[in-house]
């Protein structure tokens, strides 16, 4: 992260999205292999990995003030998007404390958070915001304390309540979502949000999972990459919106599959909150197309092989089926079938001209 | 935050009171980084010990200064255990070191609930101190319940001196009748949390259940203190070495000390993390966790405080 940022850009028709040369190698790319099925795949959230996304806890790039200004846009037009349970007080201040230790520790360039006991002052160069308020004094804060904090960052929060040797979905702010509603969720128990899910219930990845969060522990945090398909560079795939952006799944050619279909990957991240218990999870969404994809000749690839061999119950799952084929046509093109190295690295630092990926 | 540390916080003991003749209370200081925010319930696994031998054991934490300068633990003068509680009593004076090497929560409260009703024993108490301070700060309803003996009752009323007198009762007789009333009196909302020892918290189980608690609603935390037993040995299937277990050591201390890397977060029997799957041998299971069907199957072990029952084990590390 530079500290530029691009201030212009478009998550809504008409789109304008850009991404960098140094965003497109920094993409947390989901697939370390040339296939792909559910599995546990949990590792520490450590400031390491094989791509520069994976460096921070909370990770913040070229798009930071755009995508803010689309979630306050978001939330203008349905204020039920950030819901909070009143027992989960405890836990927002939870979360204010480490997205600000996070960020301030992170990018000491943008942010700063300075305390004095129980006063703290909140710096957001970015966003132009200097706060001071009382932690824990949820009246010194323009609003509650979570919806605060997650207004100044990307990606999208939930906040669970660990009972009764459960989790229970009891707050979140969610604005950037692959087709599913914090409205209808709220309250769930980890069992009941997951009902939707195809073949991993059967494989026992969610009675296993549960096991491992309830023993997640305070300073060792989580993360996993999921991913999906998205038309356009569209944050805000919702249910609530699906008129708007549903029908755009039947708009791909073989012309604008390039631009048009973006790989969506989830940096989910799991923190054990100390005062309440609680765990945050972390949903950072990255939209790439797949005509950036290709400039990097790994991801290209395996990109191909990944969907081309695809579960057919994943791809109704995660609603591909209008322009796979496309999408699988444009990248078997680019596919040498060259034996691929193992992992999610781009295995290039530069990548191949925009100009040179005209298909044969 | 981010950094696991497998050190732990570095802590000395800063002061020492007696509560009653077999609790004292122990203050600890972080001489590093301040110990982080604590969930009412939580406990922390503490190390210390002389040049002999070091004790990694689990206390319930009582309090944290607000500055996270120190923690408070309450420590029972146990008989029969392995010694880290003697050790405490009789070394742990200020200055002694001491590390946290983990805090977690096995028994958190259940903020949903619409009212509280706890019943403790003896040290059993400890989760319960720092759950009313956080219920006071949520506002939620509740009432104490504490059973001591009678020559205890006035060092328990100094150590509630500043509760809520409403909100406390002190029993030094364990009264199946009166506990009924008690129980039977609660709205069909209120949940029930329990700590003490095993033959008290089942008089508790039991009354409740009779007077129609939904188990559901019933929560408790229960810790072994890992009693010594028969030496054993363990056969580390993995890594091929041979491991001796003496008759007051845990296995779980015999693994570490012999350089392997068990998983581990209680140190009680009472959260799970440290199963091993055992691939011959009969193990004496003394934990909290497993199931009965567990039990029987005999195909795992909670290292922290169980044994075998044969001679050797085959554990899969």
């Amino acid at each position: 992260m530079d500290g530029r940022f691009n201030t212009d850009e478009s998550y809504r028709f008409p789109y304008a999205v850009r991404n960098s040369d140094a965003a497109i190698l920094r993409f947390p790319f989901p697939f370390p292999e040339d296939s792909y099925m559910y599995s546990m795949n949990v590792e520490p959230h450590v400031p390491a990995g094989p791509v520069a996304s994976l460096h921070h806890a909370f990770d913040i790039d070229e798009h930071y003030v755009s995508e803010c200004r689309e979630k306050a846009r978001i939330l203008a037009e349905d204020p039920e998007r950030c819901l909070v349970l009143p027992h989960m007080r405890q836990a927002e201040w939870d979360f204010v404390e480490l997205a600000m230790d996070s960020l301030s520790r992170d990018y000491p360039d943008l942010f700063a958070l300075d305390r004095d006991g129980d006063r703290w002052r909140w710096t957001n160069r970015p966003l132009e915001i200097t706060q001071d308020f009382v932690f824990g004094n949820a009246g010194t804060l323009p609003c509650g304390p979570f919806e605060y904090m997650a207004r100044q960052m990307q990606g999208d929060f939930t906040l669970q309540d660990q009972r009764d040797g459960d989790l229970w979905m009891d707050g979140g702010m969610v604005t950037s979502q692959a087709d599913w509603s914090l409205k209808f969720d709220l309250g769930m128990s980890f069992g009941q949000w997951h009902a939707p899910v195809p073949k991993a219930p059967q494989m026992g990845i969610f009675d296993r999972a549960l096991r491992f969060l309830l023993m997640l522990r305070h300073g060792h945090p989580v993360r996993r990459l999921n991913w999906t398909m998205t038309i356009n560079p569209r944050l805000d795939t919702s249910p609530e919106n699906f008129t708007i952006w549903g029908g755009d799944r039947g708009s791909v050619t073989a012309d604008n599959v390039a631009d048009k279909v973006h790989l969506r990957v989830e940096l989910q991240s799991l923190f054990r909150l100390p005062r309440s218990n609680a765990i945050l999870f972390s949903v950072r969404c990255y939209l790439l197309p797949v005509g950036a994809i290709a400039r990097v000749p790994k991801w290209r690839s395996r990109l191909h092989r990944v969907l081309r061999d695809l579960d057919p119950a994943l791809v109704a799952y995660k609603g591909l089926d209008r322009y796979l084929p496309q999408t699988v046509a444009f990248l078997s093109r680019l596919d040498d079938g060259a034996v691929l190295s193992p992992g999610i690295q781009p295995d290039t630092a530069i990548l191949i001209a925009v100009d040179d990926l005209v298909p044969r | 935050m981010m950094m696991p540390r497998s050190t732990g916080y570095p802590a000395v003991i800063a002061d020492v009171a007696p509560v009653t003749p077999t609790l004292r209370r122990f203050d600890i200081r972080a001489t590093a980084q301040p110990f982080p925010p604590v969930s009412a319930g939580s406990h922390g696994v503490f190390a210390f010990g002389d040049a002999v031998r070091t004790w990694k054991n689990p206390y319930s934490i009582v309090a944290r200064s607000d500055d996270g300068s120190m923690l408070r633990i309450i420590v029972r003068l146990a008989q029969g255990s392995r010694g880290g509680s003697a050790f405490l009593h009789g070394q742990g004076r200020p200055g002694l070191e001491i590390t946290v090497l983990g805090i977690a929560n096995l028994f958190p409260v259940v903020r949903k609930a619409r009212r509280h009703i706890l019943l403790s024993a003896g040290v059993g108490i400890t989760p319960f101190l720092s759950y009313m301070d956080a219920m006071d700060g949520m506002g939620l309803a509740y009432c104490l319940h504490h059973y001591c003996r009678p020559e205890e009752r006035q060092a328990f009323h100094a150590l509630l001196a500043d509760r809520d007198p409403g909100r406390v009762v002190l029993h030094d007789d364990p009264d199946t009748g009166r506990l009924s009333e008690i129980l039977a009196a609660e709205p069909v909302s209120s949940r029930l949390s329990m700590c003490g020892p095993d033959g008290f918290m089942n008089w508790v189980g039991a009354v409740a259940r009779d007077v129609g608690f939904s188990p559901g609603k019933i929560h408790s935390e229960r810790f072994s203190a890992p009693e010594g037993g028969a030496a054993f040995r363990v056969d580390l299937a993995r890594s091929g070495l041979s491991v001796s277990v003496g008759p007051e050591d845990t296995l779980l201390d015999a693994l570490e000390a012999a350089g392997i890397e068990a998983p581990c977060l209680c140190r009680g029997g009472a959260c799970g993390a440290c199963r091993v799957a055992v691939l011959s041998g009969v193990p004496d299971h003394r934990d909290h966790v497993l199931a009965e069907a567990e039990r029987a199957a005999g195909d795992c072990i909670l290292t922290c405080v169980s044994r075998a029952r044969t001679a050797t084990l085959t554990l899969d590390l």
